[in-house]
């Protein structure tokens, strides 16, 4: 996976310890990290005829809910001012990222995906019952 | 006696005893000597018989030839009945003499003398101490026998070299294998089938003598095939908690050797391998890794290699992300409470906690949860998704049933569900509400107050209430024919039942009657009908149509028109007929009258038709009647009869005697117009026993003139009898009353034949053979009589009735002719 370079906590233990402010820049990095790739991969999958329609269409509705969660994460993190820095950074780094990642078969690119959305996933909660414990936590 | 035969055989026996019972010693025999090891020898023997007194044995021996007699130095050793020479005693290169000697106190008896030879009779005991066992060297199985030399007593065995032999057999086999051991004690056996059983016996040999017998037989059995194990295979890897994970195996056959497993396992990206930090903690045939050697979205490949003398094997990889294998254990804690909230129904609340080891609470691993349910009699279950709470409401739980509920989480994303947690039961409380009980009161009051109502309007009022629900069933407003009237066979009561009013015409009703019976000839005379003078207008129109060229003649006997038999000369007396017919045009005012002329035609007729059938072609004779019906008769007469030569009226109508059981016999007629009296002639036609009125043209080939109603006449039926010589008699036209029965001149006017009927509506009637002709003398009650001309033709018409006694129609009587269906054929 283009992503696997970054370090990320690999299990709970990590994933707590980590500051709340690093735990989101990570959570934003790898957002940010499948935006690129994510939209070449839909550009790509368009002209497979063997797809159903149902695919392609969740593939975008998935592309979108990545961009959308960012921007959630970053508004909810108040972030905005301080990822100018990191975005710069993110982005060059994306670009990098990118190109991996166009190198990437089909079922690698969406088992990687599967793989970095449930960190994200796994990451925003531990955020969440950090910040706000009362709600189901 | 048998008893006597033994008693005398001993007496025999003791031939030389004089003494009951007692005699010197049989002869001993010497069974065998042997000697072990060629240093000593035994020698056993075999008493005879007793004697009866105890026998003192002796063995006495000498060597070779020397005289000497030396006794056995030893008879204890080898057992009773035995003689051990010692060491001392042993010279193997001796021949010994040895005889034994049986004495009892009577006398004495020697055996027989035996030389022997040491070293001849050497035979070792058997070798001792068999062991077998198998062992594997060189991946070979080997079979490893070992036994000891047989136990000698006071020899040193050391000095004593054997020769072993060992023998083999499997289990299901027969046959031996016999191996040469050699000297040693113990032996090698290879190529030995793994899993076979395997029996084994050893013997041996001393340098001189024979072979021992061979040893009790040990047995072993070789182990199956010892291979390296199978492959074992990965069954699962499961995390409970998202925090550590846990895999298991399956061995494969462990190929008969004590085998060892271990699991190695490499993480992505990483080349290292692993081995399993905990076999313990989980169990047999598992590993497990704690939270230190967990890691997250990193892929394990993990194997398991079993390995045992043999050899190795190695289970297939097994990949595994442990964020994808969490399941949970089940929820615990599952509590019920019953809310009874005000101005509401109660309900029920569950309440359940996630398992212990499931970290919810830094929201690392989250749960949702469903839930089960079913009353306890019940089959299927109902299952409800709950989603993250730990808590579910119920409120639609039927009250005194009791319900069995499980609850089970699964993580909310990657993973699988965990087992059911325990059953809980739940007893809902029945709950009366006042309201409902007094609903079910007030309704079951008013219900039985209804039926009390009910049951005493029907008491009271039963039938009317009946009828007005069930109104009867109108019953049928027609009468049909009441069958005992039939049987009674009284016509008129009968039809009268049937309604029709005055039905049968009696001879009062003669004038309402009208008959006209119409002759037709084909050639050239014309009938007149002659019409009732009191009847109008209709019949003189009538007239001029029927006058033709050819007038039907009243032929009494005229050739038959209608049947192919009656196929006659047409050499009738057509001038005759025309006269005839002249005659009658004459009369045209009035009836229609037979010339008694006819009665002379008749006889005409008579000699002019010998035919077999003929049949005489009545004009239709018209009776005294309104309308002109146009009655067609024909009937086919025998040649000697002469068809009826109708006089006016004399033709007999055939009326139907009331007194007379049966038929009303009408004559089809035909009618030119709608006529009622034909309709009713008609009616009447239908009776128990019916004459068949046959209508036969006279000449099938006419182009039916004979239809023409011109030519015809009419004539009514007078009546129909019906006793043993049943006929229609047709009535004469003018006699209203008088004469029931008229002769035709010349015949009985009785027709008692049909012979056809044509076109369905001309009867062709015959009178009965068997009627005798009346003399003319009968005939003066015929005044007029028209003359049935023959009609030549065609279309004379003649008409017979024949009665067929088997015609006889049933009691039914449904069956009508219906003269409508008549009318319109004449046209």
């Amino acid at each position: 996976c283009h992503t696997s370079g970054m370090l990320t906590p690999n299990g709970k233990e990590y994933a707590q310890k980590i500051p709340r402010e690093e735990l989101t820049h990570l959570i934003l990095k790898l957002l940010q990290a499948w935006k690129e790739p994510l939209s070449h991969f839909n550009q790509h999958i368009e002209h497979h005829q063997e797809l159903p329609d149902d695919s392609l269409i969740k593939a975008k509705q998935i592309s979108n809910m990545v961009h959308e969660l960012k921007t959630g994460v970053e508004k909810s993190m108040g972030i905005i001012s301080n990822s100018l820095n990191g975005i710069a950074s993110s982005e060059a780094a994306g670009l990098s990222i990118s190109n991996e990642a166009n190198m990437m078969s089909d079922s690698d690119f969406i088992h990687c995906f599967r793989r970095d959305s449930n960190k994200v996933q796994s990451y925003l909660k531990i955020l969440k019952c950090r910040i706000m414990p009362e709600n189901s936590c | 006696i048998q008893h006597s035969t033994i008693t005398t055989k001993n007496i025999v026996q003791l031939d030389f005893c004089p003494f009951l019972g007692q005699s010197y010693p049989g002869k001993p025999k010497i069974i065998r000597c042997r000697s072990l090891e060629k240093e000593t020898f035994s020698c056993w023997w075999k008493p005879g018989s007793e004697g009866g007194l105890p026998t003192n044995y002796t063995l006495f021996y000498s060597k070779d030839s020397e005289e000497e007699i030396y006794e056995c130095p030893d008879y204890e050793t080898s057992g009773p009945n035995s003689c051990y020479f010692d060491k001392n005693h042993t010279n193997p290169w001796t021949t010994y003499n040895i005889t034994v000697m049986a004495t009892n106190e009577i006398g004495s008896n020697g055996s027989d003398p035996q030389y022997v030879d040491v070293t001849s009779i050497v035979q070792p005991d058997a070798p001792v101490n068999i062991s077998l066992e198998t062992k594997t060297s060189a991946s070979t199985m080997y079979l490893w026998a070992k036994w000891s030399a047989p136990l000698l007593a006071d020899v040193n065995s050391n000095s004593h070299v054997y020769h072993y032999e060992l023998r083999l057999k499997p289990e299901e086999k027969e046959e031996w294998e016999t191996i040469s051991v050699g000297v040693q004690t113990q032996y090698k056996v290879v190529g030995l089938q793994a899993g076979v059983k395997y029996f084994v016996q050893v013997r041996c040999i001393l340098d001189l003598g024979e072979w021992s017998e061979w040893s009790s037989e040990r047995c072993i059995q070789i182990p199956n095939g010892e291979s390296p194990p199978e492959k074992p295979t990965i069954i699962k890897c499961r995390s409970p908690e998202k925090e550590t994970f846990t895999c298991w195996w399956k061995p494969g056959a462990d190929g008969g050797h004590p085998t060892n497993y271990t699991l190695l396992y490499s993480k992505e990206g990483e080349e290292q391998v692993y081995e399993c930090p905990d076999y313990r903690t989980a169990g047999p045939n598992s590993c497990y890794f704690d939270k230190k050697h967990t890691s997250f979205w990193t892929i394990y490949n993990i194997t398991v290699r079993a390995a045992n003398e043999m050899g190795s094997n190695v289970s297939d990889p097994h990949y595994v992300d442990v964020t994808y294998i969490v399941q949970p254990d089940p929820p615990v804690n599952v509590t019920l409470e019953l809310k009874k909230p005000i101005n509401r129904k109660p309900y029920l609340v569950l309440t359940w906690s996630p398992p212990p080891l499931a970290d919810v609470r830094s929201g690392w691993l989250t749960l949702e949860y469903e839930l089960r349910l079913k009353p306890e009699e019940g089959e299927e279950w109902e299952t409800i998704f709950v989603g993250q709470q730990t808590q579910y409401k119920m409120f639609s739980l039927n009250p005194g049933k009791k319900y069995i509920v499980q609850i089970h989480c699964k993580p909310d994303h990657h993973g699988s569900w965990s087992e059911w947690s325990s059953e809980k039961y739940i007893q809902i409380p029945t709950d009366f509400r006042v309201k409902d009980m007094v609903v079910w009161i007030v309704v079951g009051v008013l219900s039985s107050l209804i039926c009390l109502i009910m049951s005493w309007t029907m008491v009271l009022k039963g039938y009317r209430m009946i009828a007005f629900i069930l109104p009867p069933v109108p019953g049928p407003k027609i009468k049909g024919i009441d069958t005992h009237l039939l049987e009674r066979g009284k016509s008129e009561e009968l039809l009268s039942a049937l309604g029709c009013h005055g039905f049968p015409p009696t001879s009062d009703c003669e004038d309402l009657l009208v008959e006209y019976l119409e002759v037709e000839d084909s050639e050239d005379q014309q009938l007149m009908p002659s019409h009732d003078s009191g009847h109008p207008s209709k019949n003189a129109k009538l007239i001029p149509r029927e006058t033709d060229s050819d007038s039907g003649r009243g032929s009494c006997d005229s050739p038959s028109l209608l049947s192919e038999k009656c196929r006659e000369s047409r050499a009738l007396p057509s001038t005759l007929q025309t006269q005839e017919v002249r005659d009658i045009q004459e009369n045209k005012g009035g009836k229609r009258s037979w010339q008694t002329q006819c009665i002379a035609s008749e006889q005409k007729i008579l000699l002019l038709n010998n035919e077999s059938t003929k049949s005489s072609t009545w004009p239709a004779a018209q009776l005294p009647t309104n309308q002109p019906p146009m009655f067609a008769y024909h009937s086919t007469v025998d040649a000697h009869k002469i068809t009826l030569c109708t006089t006016n009226v004399n033709i007999t109508p055939v009326l139907v005697g009331n007194e007379e059981k049966h038929q009303l016999q009408y004559p089809v007629t035909e009618t030119l117009h709608d006529d009622m009296v034909k309709q009713r002639q008609m009616e009447n036609l239908h009776s128990t026993d019916q004459t068949t009125v046959q209508v036969k043209q006279s000449r099938p080939d006419d182009k039916s003139p004979f239809l023409n109603p011109e030519l015809m006449d009419y004539v009514e039926v007078h009546k129909v009898r019906h006793d043993e010589e049943p006929a229609v008699l047709l009535k004469h036209k003018e006699t209203n009353r008088k004469t029931e029965k008229y002769m035709v001149p010349g015949t009985s006017k009785e027709y008692t034949k049909v012979s056809t009927v044509v076109d369905h509506n001309i009867l062709v009637l015959m009178p009965d053979s068997r009627i005798q002709h009346v003399p003319v003398s009968q005939e003066p009650a015929m005044e007029t009589s028209q003359n049935l001309q023959q009609g030549q033709a065609e279309k004379n018409m003649s008409y017979c009735l024949t009665v067929p006694s088997e015609c006889k129609r049933e009691t039914s009587g449904s069956e009508y002719m219906d003269p409508s269906s008549f009318m319109p054929s004449f046209k």
